[in-house]
């Protein structure tokens, strides 16, 4: 099995503060790999530069062999990335939306059309993909996203917080939907969240981040065991050490 | 990568055009605005007109010789109603005037008729009454010392008349003076005021018209910019499969797209509201401008257009980088607001007058300006002086392009994420000082 990420000794500086210190982490093809720590611990900005949007300040980050720096455009033909806060063009319909952002992987018509079909089902819009974004309710925007991101069954799906925004019946939707992609498709997926409950359903494995290090990696079942906890919030919370 | 680029203009122009802002803009201010304004204009000059025809003056007649009586009967011959008021004091008299609405009052001193057939300076006074002070006073007032003058003009007739009865016209207009020009080094049978007068209409036209399509496109372009950012769509076009400068070639020929849509309805609104004036201006001009080599030939329409297009670029490439460093749209507004100062100060100048007659500092800091070098070379047609609108074009492009390179770095790199930042720590940082 090969390497979908690697990750070694990833630094990012914003001027004086330190995103990323010594960041180093991989990603096996065909999991589902999450990243979970707290607020400002650099989750998204290690996503960013996975996905090519920053640059490291040292370090190095490949994604299927390529580096993010010297083979960015290669890259950002294989992953499709969904941000933490994203929006959608507000005066396109549902369905425009989905087929301009589609139309970049493909010039096939068919596999334009079949991906969009993919697309609809994932966010459950239905009806509603014929009206405008902006008279969209902030889930069913995320769902639309979520939808774009994975319609086009890229290799590598960064999705930075899948499901905030999400009332519970549809997060576990989409975590449904996550999970089967991975199955039968053959996508691999990095993720960040906050939901404990859904990384431990959802991850094959975890890497727990603090102040831009990791501080535990290893499967939802072996971060239980190793520090003698009962769920993920607990494992979180001894080795950030605040109990 | 044509495929994206054409995939990204469609959108740029959808959005763009359904932005109910710019639909607005589009719509309201050229289709709407402008007639209104037009039929305001012309409502005003018809009142004035109107008040024009109606024109009533009282006279006080102190004199009630012939002379005087002959002026008030020129009067009711031109269609002026006529007060009279003699029976009164003058201070009565103001009065009296003030209560009726009455547009003028002339005062007849006793011993007028007298002195004019004596040969003797005669005395007028001639007020006009002071209401709300509009255009409308201003032109009867101008309309009431016209009529004075004719009537002098017509003792002056009569008085040479009965000295020279046989040689009246040429003493009363002893040369016969023919005004005509040189064109281009050539002499042609025209009044030159005829041709200041279509120069003119050229000279300001033109750059106005320039101006409103640059300043739209502008705020078209950082809209577009801007607005991915506050929508929050940026990151994730910029991880799509796409050449960053396509993105951004998709930016400006979206903005271009629209701003030419925008400049059409444009024209139609600005021509009906110049129509409006067309009513009071001398239609024929009795010219014909190709046969001076006045109107525009096809190489001096060619030069204009590439000249336009070529400025259009650069307005947008820098509308776009400075955008780059906005956090929404209405920021990117505000900091291209300050760059149509870079429009308006060369055609004030160019409006009043040439470029080339400028103090030397002031002509290089005007010809830096890409948006001088359109509104010269809307003057080739008048000029014929070709090469200065062919440097002209090299000139801008080649700003075009160097600022394009900026843009697409910016666009190329993490900047136009994390630029708007840096922006804010360089201010905090000065603060603390
Ligand atoms: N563009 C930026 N400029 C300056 N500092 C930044 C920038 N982006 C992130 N940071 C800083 O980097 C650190 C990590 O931020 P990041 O957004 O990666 O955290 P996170 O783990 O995603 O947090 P959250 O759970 O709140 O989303 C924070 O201290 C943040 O202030
Ligand atoms: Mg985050």
């Amino acid at each position: 099995m090969g390497l979908a990420v690697e990750c070694n000794a990833l630094v990012k500086d914003f001027g004086d503060v330190r995103a990323l210190d010594g960041l180093s982490f991989q990603v096996k093809n065909g999991e589902i790999y999450g990243l979970i720590g707290p607020n400002g611990a650099g989750k998204t900005t290690a996503l960013r530069i996975v996905s090519t949007l920053l640059l490291p300040t040292s370090g190095s980050v490949k994604v299927f062999g390529q580096d993010v720096v010297d083979d960015a455009s290669e890259i950002r033909r294989v992953i499709s990335y969904l941000p933490e806060e994203a929006g959608a063009y507000k005066n396109l319909s549902g369905y425009e939306y989905l087929e301009f952002m589609a139309k970049f992987t493909t010039e096939d018509k068919e596999v334009i059309k079949e991906s969009v079909d993919v697309a609809a089902r994932i966010s459950g819009l239905e009806e509603r993909l014929k009206d405008k974004v902006k008279t969209y309710s902030k889930g069913m925007k995320r769902r639309l996203l979520v939808a774009r991101a994975l319609m086009t069954k890229p290799k590598l799906a960064v999705l930075d917080e899948p499901t905030s925004g999400l009332d519970v019946l549809h997060s576990v939707h989409v975590r449904g939907l996550i999970k089967q992609y991975v199955e039968n498709q053959g996508v691999t997926v990095l993720l960040s969240s906050h939901n404990m409950l859904e990384v431990e359903h959802l991850c094959d494995r975890v890497a727990l981040i603090d102040k831009g290090k990791i501080v535990a990696e290893g499967s939802p079942a072996e971060l239980k065991k190793s520090v003698n906890a009962s769920n993920l919030e607990e494992v979180f919370a001894k080795v950030v050490g605040f109990v | 990568m044509f495929k994206g680029l054409f995939n990204i203009i469609v959108k740029e122009v959808k959005e763009l055009v359904r932005d109910p802002k710019i639909l607005l803009g589009m719509i309201i201010v050229p289709l709407i605005m402008f007639p209104l304004m037009g039929f305001a204009i012309q409502t005003s000059m018809e009142t004035a007109e109107e008040s024009m025809r109606s024109i009533s003056i009282a006279v006080m007649d102190l004199d009630e010789g012939p002379v005087a009586e002959n002026l008030t009967n020129f009067l009711i011959a031109l269609n002026v109603i006529i007060v009279e008021v003699d029976y009164l004091n003058f201070t009565e008299a103001v009065n009296y005037v003030q209560q009726l609405n009455v547009t003028g009052l002339v005062v007849i001193p006793s011993g007028f008729s007298n002195n004019i057939t004596e040969g003797l300076k005669a005395e007028l006074d001639v007020y006009t009454v002071f209401r709300g002070g509009g255009i409308v006073e201003s032109t009867s007032s101008s309309m009431i010392s016209a009529l004075f003058e004719t009537f002098e003009e017509g003792l002056v007739v009569q008085k040479v008349g009965e000295k020279f009865p046989e040689t009246r016209e040429t003493v009363l207009n002893p040369i016969e003076m023919s005004e005509k020009s040189i064109i281009k080094g050539k002499p042609v049978n025209v009044n030159p005021s005829v041709l200041f007068g279509l120069m003119v209409l050229q000279s300001t036209g033109m750059p106005v018209g320039i101006m409103m399509l640059l300043i739209f496109a502008m705020q078209l372009a950082a809209t577009s910019v801007a607005s991915e950012k506050e929508e929050k769509t940026l990151e994730t076009l910029l991880t799509l499969p796409i050449n960053r400068f396509t993105i951004l070639a998709g930016k400006l020929t979206g903005s271009i797209v629209v701003a030419v849509i925008g400049a059409a309805a444009y024209i139609v609104g600005f021509n009906y509201y110049m129509s409006s004036f067309m009513g009071m201006m001398p239609t024929e001009i009795g010219v014909d401008l190709a046969t001076i080599g006045l109107a525009p030939t096809p190489i001096s329409y060619l030069l204009l257009g590439v000249s336009l297009f070529v400025s259009l670029l650069s307005a947008l490439a820098l509308a776009i980088s400075i955008s780059i460093f906005a956090e929404d749209v209405r920021g990117a507004q505000a900091l291209v607001g300050p760059l149509s100062m870079l429009l308006v100060f060369p055609m004030i100048i160019m409006m009043f007058t040439d470029v080339y007659a400028l103090p030397f500092p002031l002509m290089i800091v005007l010809l830096a300006i890409p948006f001088t070098h359109p509104m010269l070379a809307s003057k080739v047609a008048f000029t014929g002086d070709y090469l200065t609108a062919v440097i002209g074009i090299a000139y801008v492009s080649i700003f075009t392009i160097v600022v394009l390179y900026i843009a697409a770095r910016l666009f190329g790199t993490e900047k136009i994420l994390t630029a708007k930042l840096k922006f804010r720590k360089l201010r905090f940082r000065k603060l603390k000082k």
